[in-house]
């Protein structure tokens, strides 16, 4: 507890990260497959990023024993609850179609944060194959970054370089930065296959002037799928949304309550894969044509074959 | 994507200074300076800096929680 002008303040930053990681260990000590991701994976491996919130992957078959888990894991003396009206149970059917569950733990000055999802946005094979420690690995938490947030690029960039360095080719999918590119692609080579995944290596490799505009378009194309992706799920969680602020859940409820009911509206109102009702190529073109409106016609030739990155989710 | 077959050994000393000169110069033209000094110390000074750094906003009122979406960006 941090101590500011004589009153007690929300926990610190390594309190937070020590109960978040004792919170996966007891998880694991139950059979239960899950690891951190984003911002804190991201303080791990050497990017620094300023974040308190805790994102958590857990395989939807596990996520009953997650949310008995959670039940009972008290913070600072408090037990959590669910945070806001759009967020699903966390059950099984809905954590494999892409949902989120939020909770936190809300107590005068202690406040902690904690997102489960089962599939890894745009990760391109299952998250659960690849750990580190405590935390999703490096591919899975940069594919992840590859969001429609300016911020999140650079940190994709940064982890990407780092697997460089550590000799694993995959983190030449990862590296948008123009400059960045061409500077290592001055000292060591993609390898071939890597640059059919995804073309600009080869306009990198051949210094090629189009480089700029064609990582230009494919930055783009990826901030496109995922404002696509998220209408998707904001357009159908509406009707839930509703069911569930009519319910008025309070904390007070408890945790196990507010389940049961989240459950109950979701089973009625809650889609269990937006995404596979929608259409993966669906999404893919509708991304495809927006983008295709915001850079240079040339340098949609150049675009990468995304829909690896959408089967995980779609399965 | 299979995980082995993109991995190498070691690079070879003087490819690994190139690299890691290129990375360093990504670091602090994207995050600046001190942030660059900071990716590069050991784990514990950089959990203890990003620490200090979370600890100092959340005193001056900064929230960094984000909305509950039900859906992760």
């Amino acid at each position: 507890m941090i101590l500011y002008k004589g009153r007690a303040m929300r926990l610190s930053f390594a309190e937070l990260e020590r109960f978040y990681q004792d919170l996966v260990t007891r998880a694991r000590d139950q059979g239960i497959t899950c690891a951190i991701t984003s911002g804190m994976a991201c303080v791990e491996f050497g990017v620094a990023e300023t974040t308190k919130d805790c994102d958590l992957l857990c395989t939807p078959e596990s996520s009953k024993k997650l949310f008995d888990l959670l039940r009972d894991a008290s913070l600072q003396g408090q037990l959590p609850s669910y945070r806001g009206h759009l967020t699903a149970p966390l059950d099984e059917r809905w954590l494999r179609g892409g949902w989120t569950s939020h909770f936190v733990w809300n107590a005068g000055g202690t406040e902690g944060y904690l997102d489960v999802f089962g599939v890894a946005p745009r990760s391109s094979a299952p998250w659960q194959r690849e750990l580190e420690g405590f935390y999703a690995c490096r591919h899975t938490v940069a594919e992840m970054k590859r969001t429609n947030r300016e911020r999140d690029w650079p940190y994709a960039t940064a982890l990407g370089a780092q697997m460089i360095e550590a000799g694993d080719a995959r983190g030449w999918l990862h590296i948008f930065d123009p400059d960045l590119l061409v500077a290592l692609t001055r000292v060591a080579r993609p390898p071939a296959r890597l640059s059919r995944l995804r073309p600009v290596l080869g306009l990198a490799v051949s210094g090629d002037s189009r480089l700029r505009s064609a990582l230009h378009a494919e930055v783009q194309f990826w901030h496109e799928l995922d404002r696509v992706r998220l209408g998707i799920y904001q357009r159908a969680v509406r009707p839930y949304m509703r069911t569930v602020t009519r319910a008025r859940l309070s904390p007070e409820m408890g945790l196990a309550a507010q389940h049961e009911t989240r459950v109950r509206c979701a089973e009625k109102h809650l889609p269990l894969n937006p995404l596979v009702d929608y259409g993966v190529m669906r999404l893919i073109d509708d991304a495809r044509a927006a983008v295709a409106e915001l850079v240079n016609p040339a340098a949609l030739a150049w675009l990468p074959d995304v829909r690896e990155h959408f089967n995980v989710a779609a399965e | 994507m299979k995980t082995g077959r993109y991995r190498r050994k070691s690079w070879p000393p003087a490819v690994r200074r190139k690299l890691r000169r290129a990375v360093y110069d990504f670091h602090v033209r994207t995050f600046g300076e001190e942030l660059a000094r900071v990716n590069f110390q050991p784990l514990a000074k950089r959990r203890r800096y990003v620490g200090e750094m979370v600890d100092h906003a959340l005193r001056k009122g900064m929230r960094f929680e984000r909305p509950a979406l039900g859906v992760t960006p």
